[in-house]
């Protein structure tokens, strides 16, 4: 069974652009920090941060590429409020492949981000098991509200044929 | 979360002018220098924690009742915190004048609420002008007795710049 079909084929190239509804703010940066159990001053502490010749504090570098804070949507049925591409493959599980964040600068309280979402990639791979997999990878780039660089995300997601392979 | 044993302290202090790390960070390090490892363990509170400061509220990140019926050992770690603490690292390593300019990173294990992890890592190469390091890094799951049971991320690499706090704009 080939899972890299024309309807796949064609989602290449697709786009979707989120623009914040507010400024990122300080405590998100503070409150991903404590999450995460990161206790670097500079995400707290703006007089540390200016030390570093930062304007304010800052948050921790990957969230930008983490957090659905910039894209405004609902939770669906599971509780997730992200982006997605809406995939929908019979016979597969979805898998995390991975990640590959570009940083461009330290985000700051004021930034208002603008996060657009492109498929870059489909590729068909057969597993090590022979079964069918489908890894479709997509890249989100993250600009601030005078259209500057902040970051870039590329992730890979697979989707493996259960049941194919023997 | 709690931090292990290993975990270094601090980042260290400004930069002098030159736009170096300053007194207090370490040296330049050199082809084969190790990273001090970063450990943690991530609990179900740590989760949620994560799942409220991330805005993604997926079940399977912190709902038993999700999870036994997807026939789970217990609620997933979300993988995109292993990028977050192996940036913890190297920052925690190279002090605040560092910028973490490319971070990629291979997800191979699920990792479950309770479970601990260890960071680690080495230096690849270094800039002839000394203005940034690459370094090739994992993060494994631990067992009983904190012995190596499986890799969450194999392999990840990553380049830092020195004396550069806030990057550079876009690479």
């Amino acid at each position: 069974m080939s899972l890299l079909t024309d309807e796949i084929r064609a989602l290449v190239g697709q786009q979707r652009v989120y623009v914040a509804p507010e400024p990122f703010g300080a405590a998100s940066g503070r409150y991903f920090g404590l999450a995460i159990g990161d206790d670097n001053p500079l995400y707290r502490d703006p007089q540390f941060a200016r030390e570093q010749g930062l304007a304010d504090v800052t948050a921790p570098p990957t969230l930008i590429c983490e957090t659905n804070q910039y894209a405004g949507l609902p939770m669906d049925a599971e509780g997730y409020a992200g982006h997605r591409w809406g995939i929908q493959i019979p016979d597969t599980r979805e898998v995390r492949g991975g990640n590959s964040y570009v940083f461009g600068r330290r985000l700051r309280p004021e930034d208002v981000v603008t996060a657009t979402w492109e498929i870059t990639d489909v590729v068909e791979k057969t597993t090590g098991s022979g079964a069918a997999m489908l890894i479709v990878t997509s890249r989100a780039t993250y600009t601030d509200q005078h259209d500057e660089f902040l970051a870039e995300n590329t992730e890979t997601i697979i989707y493996v044929e259960i049941g194919g392979a023997s | 979360m709690t931090a292990g044993p290993s975990r270094p302290s601090g980042p260290g202090t400004p930069a002098g002018p030159s736009g170096r790390p300053g007194p207090g960070t370490p040296a330049v390090p050199q082809v084969g220098a190790t990273i001090p490892p970063l450990e943690r363990t991530i609990t179900l509170p740590d989760m949620v924690a994560y799942a409220g400061a991330t805005w993604d509220w997926y079940q399977s990140h912190y709902d038993p009742d999700y999870v036994a019926a997807k026939k789970l050992p217990g609620p997933v770690v979300d993988g995109q915190v292993f990028g977050a603490l192996l940036v913890e690292m190297l920052q925690d390593w190279l002090g605040p004048q560092c910028f973490v300019q490319r971070i990629d990173f291979t997800f191979r294990n699920l990792m479950f609420a309770g479970e601990s992890v260890r960071c680690e890592g080495e230096v690849t190469a270094v800039a002839e002008d000394d203005s940034w390091v690459d370094v090739t890094m994992t993060v494994t799951t631990l067992g009983a007795g904190g012995r190596d049971e499986r890799f969450a991320v194999k392999p990840a690499s990553a380049r830092a710049l020195l004396g550069r706090a806030d990057g550079t704009g876009r690479p």
